[in-house]
């Protein structure tokens, strides 16, 4: 991409569109001077940084700019600097600074993203209320001590699990 | 059979050559000799109008580099031949831009290279316009 310029023996040709193409353009940038080829050869306007010259200039051609513009061809010593910045912001919408600026959108996406947990940690509370049914009896605590017994007596996982913490000779689990 | 043996020969000496070329743009310097100068002599052609200027401007800056001071003047006088002072400011801010993480010490040097260009010519950094700091406020469109 970068280096088409330079390996192509002439200049890029212009964008030369149809006559239909062209009017419908005209239609939708107005008045607005096409000044070169943009980020992709349609006469559209965007604030890009890895392309910062625009195929179009931003403001239509008034009165006032195009007498800026007169003024432009003489000494750019002689301009005041509200004229300065008005023939900026006649050919550019934002600076780079401007369109380069944190927007703070991450606040809005991390706040919209809780909000929705939040919502569905309601949905839960709503569920075990009023959906699902009474536990079994299985899981009463004298019944899960009984359960465990059984498992110490069976000796399940004697070697690393459960039945290797207790202690078979003193009835007990291990120190 | 001869005929697709020297066409793959052909292929792998372009590959090799466009390779070693990138290696060496991105090594050590900022910008090849070869490419400063062509550049150069692509703004500094008379008939240049600004079309051409901006195409060169979009294309140059689409490298991986911040241009040397001599390209930078070379487009400054340039801009100053079709008359346009706004993309006199939109390249030397899009040049600060390029710097990167590294502006605080690549762009005192370019300012400082440039600005007997920026006197002779009456341009202006963004900063003189109060450009580096951001003015306008609009909501984002996408």
């Amino acid at each position: 991409m970068a280096g088409r310029l330079l390996s192509m023996r002439a200049l890029a040709p212009r964008v030369t569109l149809g006559s239909a193409a062209m009017s419908d353009m005209k239609a939708i940038i107005g008045n607005r001077e096409v000044v070169g080829f943009g980020y992709n050869g349609q006469p559209n306007y965007a604030d890009r940084s890895d392309f910062p010259l625009p195929a179009i200039r931003w403001k239509e051609n008034t009165p006032d700019v195009l007498a800026l513009r007169e003024k432009e061809k003489g000494d750019w010593r002689k301009l005041s600097l509200e004229e300065k910045k008005a023939l900026y912001r006649a050919s550019f919408r934002q600076t780079f600074a401007e369109f380069k600026a944190p927007t703070g959108e991450w606040k809005s996406v991390i706040g919209c993203g809780l909000m929705l947990i939040s919502v569905a940690l309601w949905g839960f509370y709503g569920m075990k209320t009023f959906v699902y049914g009474p536990l079994p009896h299985t899981f009463e605590e004298e019944y899960r001590k009984a359960q465990l017994r059984r498992i110490i007596d069976l000796q399940i996982n004697p070697i690393q699990g459960i039945s290797s913490k207790w202690d078979y000779e003193k009835d007990e689990w291990k120190k | 059979m001869s005929l697709s043996k020297a066409v793959g020969g052909r292929l792998l000496r372009q590959i090799s050559k466009s390779l070693t070329g990138y290696n060496r743009n991105i090594s050590f310097r900022i910008h090849d000799d070869d490419l400063t100068c062509r550049y150069e002599c692509f703004f500094s052609r008379e008939d240049l109008d600004g079309w051409d200027i901006r195409q060169g401007m979009n294309d140059l800056l689409g490298y991986d580099a911040v241009p040397e001071p001599a390209v930078i003047v070379a487009a400054l006088h340039a801009c100053r031949r079709v008359n346009d002072y706004a993309m006199t400011v939109r390249f030397l801010e899009a040049v600060k831009d390029k710097c990167g993480g590294r502006v605080n010490e690549i762009y005192p040097y370019i300012v400082q290279e440039i600005a007997p260009t920026l006197c002779e010519l009456g341009c202006d950094l963004p900063e003189g316009l109060c450009y580096h700091k951001p003015e306008l406020y609009l909501p984002p469109q996408d």
